[in-house]
């Protein structure tokens, strides 16, 4: 028992007494300690950050586009696609037993303006009042355009949260009027603020008005997005209905392929597991190869240390010392080593987290990592101490007392 | 009572680039308890051998080495490292004290690697300290004491555990004449206290402090005699103090 405390003791000041040499040795414990905590803060923020813009794209919520979300198609094959019309909504709600509410979306980005602010870049959407409910967007205040303003083409419009900050600041927007171009139009709600999608773009910077609007002052074809929401309990069945339809209308026959997609949010999960499996891969990768070179740097360090201190081996030999007894003090040394790198990495981690959430987005470090992380640098220690230990074990006495 | 140590036929052999180097060609000998004995040899004459088989830090070739009974001859690695722990103390020519610790944790660590506890230790060693007149020295490091100093916290850390040989491989080797003599003096008053005591040397006014020499050459004892020119010494009254 006491014999362990000791070769605890001694362990320690045989660090103690090599600070510096310790310190850079565990440098490459620290890097690989340091990634792979690093690593877990940052994929555990992109779940996090991920999962908040799926819950923009209900996960029961069917895009048909004219495009693969992810696909491989040629360009020129989907350029030679028709465009989707209108009029599908209509025939999908009556052909379906799945579909609970649809969409139509065009999009265009554009320039509002209101007396001598602008807010520019701003995706304008024209879309049916139906996209209240495949959306998942809430109207923070007024009121999303009815059934009657969209059919009539009113000139009203639903903004996000960003262009009604940008556009009155210190005023309500509800019941003013905005500019696009020279089209004037009413603001009748605000949507709620949402963030960003992906960290890519805003769905604060957006604003809606009623598709026959649209039409009437931008564009009467171009591209288009249907939003079908189906029963969330029938996902796939729905899917597979939706194509057969899509393919009745249009006019399909079975030997031809698809010349229209129908997207999910699963495609975006599908793309996000295979690069969280890159960036982990990534770190792991960074951290094996930082611990075996870590750990070779101790082993390293362990052969010089148990060289220098040949005598000291061979004087604790002659007063008694066991194998065991030296074994296990420079197995310890190099085991504290480890586990100081391994803590120097922790807490370097935690900053490197703390600046991540601060600055990049919002995340936590988990503290298994921090737990395995500490496993790892022991596991380390002790495998890059066991032959220099062993070699310091086995010295023969006689030859370490006469060493110089 | 067994005696001390018993050595029978003991040899030792040394491969050497495809030679073989007889150091030790047959040894018998008895050493009783609270004897004074030096060896004596000139170099290469298997002196240092003897001595590291006296201390259990070799093993023999073949031949038969008994300490107080137990056969070294028969030991492990482990059991050795506890005979050498318990029984036997070391002194060496260049001191071996660990330079890093304090004088008193030098002769502290046989205590260590006996496995007793830390409060116990340090009583231990600061007697150990105490007889070796260097109670004033503990928390000194061993670059802060002269030679002389140097050697007497290593006599006294070969005395802790109080074993029943003290082993001193030229113990004034490194150090001038007057600390050699109060070194020797040191040696003088622990026989007279009942330790056994060898010495290792080729000086031969070191080795006239001892009892009885034994001559070594080429691997065998060739004179084995008690030293009559030696001064009247008292005999110890007791037969060993206890620590």
């Amino acid at each position: 028992m006491f014999a362990y405390v000791e070769s605890l003791r001694m362990a320690l000041s045989a660090i103690w007494d090599n600070k510096l040499r310790a310190a850079l040795t565990t440098l490459g414990i620290i890097i690989g300690i340091l990634a792979v905590t690093l690593m877990g803060t940052l994929i555990s923020g992109l779940d996090r950050s991920f999962e908040k813009s799926m819950s923009f794209l209900g996960r029961d919520v069917l895009y048909i586009s004219k495009h693969e979300w992810f696909g491989q198609e040629e360009w020129w094959e989907i350029r030679n696609r028709p465009d989707l019309k209108v009029d599908y909504i209509e025939k999908l709600k009556n052909q379906s037993k799945y579909v609970i509410a649809a969409a139509p979306v065009a999009m265009r980005s554009v320039n509002i303006t209101r007396k001598d602010e602008m807010a520019m870049g701003i995706n304008l959407a024209g879309t049916t009042p139906e996209f209240a409910q495949t959306a998942f967007m809430n109207i923070e205040s007024g009121r999303f355009y009815t059934e009657g303003e969209d059919r009539s083409g009113a000139r009203v419009i639903a903004i996000g949260y960003d262009v009604a900050n940008a556009l009155f600041e210190n005023e309500n927007p509800i019941g003013k009027k905005v500019k696009i171009g020279n089209y004037v139009f009413r603001v009748v709600g605000v949507t709620e603020k949402q963030g960003k999608f992906l960290g890519l773009f805003s769905m604060d910077n957006r604003a809606i008005i009623p598709l026959g609007t649209y039409q009437r002052l931008f564009a009467r074809r171009g591209w288009m997005r249907l939003d079908v929401k189906v029963d969330d309990e029938h996902i796939d069945e729905a899917k597979d209905e939706i194509i057969a339809i899509m393919r009745r209308l249009r006019g399909l026959r079975p030997e031809e392929k698809n010349d229209f997609a129908v997207n999910q949010q699963d495609a975006f999960r599908q793309q996000y597991q295979t690069m969280k499996i890159a960036i982990g891969g990534t770190g792991l990768f960074i951290t094996v190869l930082s611990l075996v070179v870590g750990g070779i740097g101790i082993m390293n360090i362990m052969f010089v240390s148990v060289k220098e201190r040949t005598k000291e081996i061979g004087v604790r030999k002659a007063v008694g010392a066991t194998q065991g007894s030296i074994m296990r003090q420079f197995l310890l040394e190099a085991l504290f080593i480890c586990l100081f790198g391994g803590a120097v990495g922790i807490v370097l981690a935690l900053g490197g987290s703390f600046l991540i959430d601060k600055f990049v987005f919002p995340s936590t470090m988990p503290v298994s990592l921090a737990l395995i992380s500490l496993i790892l640098s022991s596991v380390v220690g002790v495998v890059a101490g066991l032959a220099p230990s062993y070699k310091a074990a086995r010295l023969d006495p006689i030859e370490a007392l006469r060493y110089e | 009572m067994a005696d001390l140590i018993k050595l029978t036929g003991l040899q030792r052999y040394y491969e050497v680039g495809g030679e073989t180097v007889k150091a030790l060609d047959g040894v018998d000998l008895i050493i009783n308890h609270n004897e004074y004995i030096s060896i004596m040899g000139p170099s290469g004459s298997g002196k240092s051998t003897m001595m590291n088989m006296i201390g259990c830090l070799d093993s023999p070739t073949d031949g038969t080495y008994e300490f107080e009974g137990e056969k070294v001859h028969e030991m492990d690695d482990n059991q050795l490292a506890s005979i050498r722990n318990r029984k036997i103390g070391f002194v060496f020519q260049t001191f071996n004290l660990l330079p890093k610790l304090t004088a008193l944790r030098n002769v502290e660590l046989p205590l260590i690697y006996a496995n007793i506890p830390k409060d116990e230790r340090l009583e231990l060693a600061e007697i150990a300290m105490d007889k070796v007149s260097l109670t004033d020295r503990m928390h000194h490091k061993p670059n802060e004491l002269s030679g002389g100093q140097r050697q007497r916290v290593a006599i006294a850390r070969a005395l802790v555990t109080n074993p029943s040989i003290i082993l001193a491989d030229e113990p004034t080797g490194n150090l001038d004449s007057k600390s050699g003599v109060e070194i020797m003096d040191v040696f003088d008053e622990l026989h007279n206290e009942g330790n056994t005591i060898i010495l290792v040397t080729h000086e031969a006014y070191i080795a006239k402090h001892a009892h009885r020499t034994i001559h070594i050459l080429d691997g065998r004892i060739e004179k084995d005699a008690q030293n009559k020119t030696t001064k009247q010494r008292k005999q110890p009254s007791k037969k060993k103090a206890t620590l």
